[in-house]
């Protein structure tokens, strides 16, 4: 492989790399690679496949570019490609880095929220009633379901509430 | 004991007394003048303003009692919060992303539960940017609230 080949073969990995939902892109653009470059698809897939434990490899073990070069130079690679994909590598860590602290466990993660408040006019136990409570509805991501739980607060429970909340804001920022 | 209590009479007592109360409290009434109308005509004076007296010291607390049983979405009776500091995963060794775990106590319809109320405990995990964006949601809560008060 050329080194121009490689330099867009690197380009088409690490695009997948930080847009990891565009399959179907990445897929289309190596057999329009393969096509172009005349290699076949089914090897072709299988040195990508290879290739790009490395990245992965990367970020779970924090190296630098300089073992990911290493690495490469290991497994076979020409100083010069290695070297290329060690830059390339150092340019996309952050992104690459936020994307797996994106895909870190989190339990029960709060998606979204809706509310709204009302008044209660009256009941079957009291004409007239007349006080605010506000509803929320929390959207919850279980596992791979979404739940929605509805609750109630009175309003100095609220008020409470986005005291804590701001309490915990100051915390988080203080960690940032 | 048996006898006195167990005889109809009383059993229909206690029920006037109960439809009595109810209807006070159902009606808001609050004034003296307004539950002594509701006896009849020839009811035994002090009784009257006896039981009228009682009503009225218990009026809000029964109220209140209403209001808190009455049918409801389920309500939230406490709420507890942690910050961790997530240092490592299976997709990345090293980091340092503070993350907050929310434990909400809810307590379900308590016109369903009678007086064993069931309380659930739901632990929501919020990252920074999602606690941002519930704290602007609840802000505008707080400010939707204060155009309504100064009305």
């Amino acid at each position: 492989v050329s080194s121009q080949q490689f330099s867009a073969l690197t380009e088409v990995l690490f695009r997948f790399l930080t847009e990891p939902k565009e399959v179907e892109r990445f897929l289309t653009q190596l057999s329009d690679f393969a096509a172009m470059n005349k290699i076949s698809l089914g090897p072709l897939k299988n040195i990508v496949k290879s290739i790009l434990l490395v990245p992965n490899g990367a970020l779970k073990r924090n190296l630098s570019s300089e073992q990911v070069r290493a690495d490469f130079i290991a497994l076979g690679l020409s100083e010069e490609k290695a070297s290329y994909f060690a830059e390339q590598w150092k340019v996309n860590s952050p992104t690459l880095t936020r994307l797996a602290v994106g895909q870190t466990l989190m339990i029960n993660q709060l998606i979204d929220m809706e509310w709204r408040f009302g008044v209660t006019a009256g009941s079957s136990e009291l004409e007239k009633v007349g006080s605010i409570f506000l509803q929320l509805k929390l959207v919850i991501k279980k596992g791979s379901q979404m739940e929605n739980v509805y609750i109630e607060l009175t309003l100095p429970q609220f008020y409470s509430f986005l005291h804590e909340m701001e309490r915990v804001k100051t915390s988080l920022e203080s960690f940032s | 004991p048996s006898g006195a209590l167990s005889s109809l009479p009383f059993l229909q007592l206690v029920s006037a007394l109960h439809n009595l109360t109810r209807h006070v409290v159902y009606h808001g009434l609050t004034r003296a003048e307004d539950i002594l109308s509701l006896f009849p005509e020839n009811f035994h004076q002090n009784l009257k303003n006896l039981l009228t007296k009682i009503i009225l010291e218990n009026i809000s607390a029964w109220r209140n009692e209403a209001q808190a049983s009455q049918i409801s979405l389920p309500r939230l009776v406490d709420m507890d919060w942690r910050v961790d500091i997530k240092t490592s995963s299976d997709s990345i060794s090293r980091m340092a992303v503070p993350t907050c775990l929310l434990q909400l106590k809810i307590q379900e319809d308590v016109a369903l539960c009678g007086n064993s109320p069931v309380v659930s405990a739901l632990t929501v995990e919020l990252s920074k940017e999602t606690l941002d964006t519930m704290l602007e949601g609840l802000g505008r809560i707080r400010d939707q609230l204060s155009a309504v008060a100064n009305k």
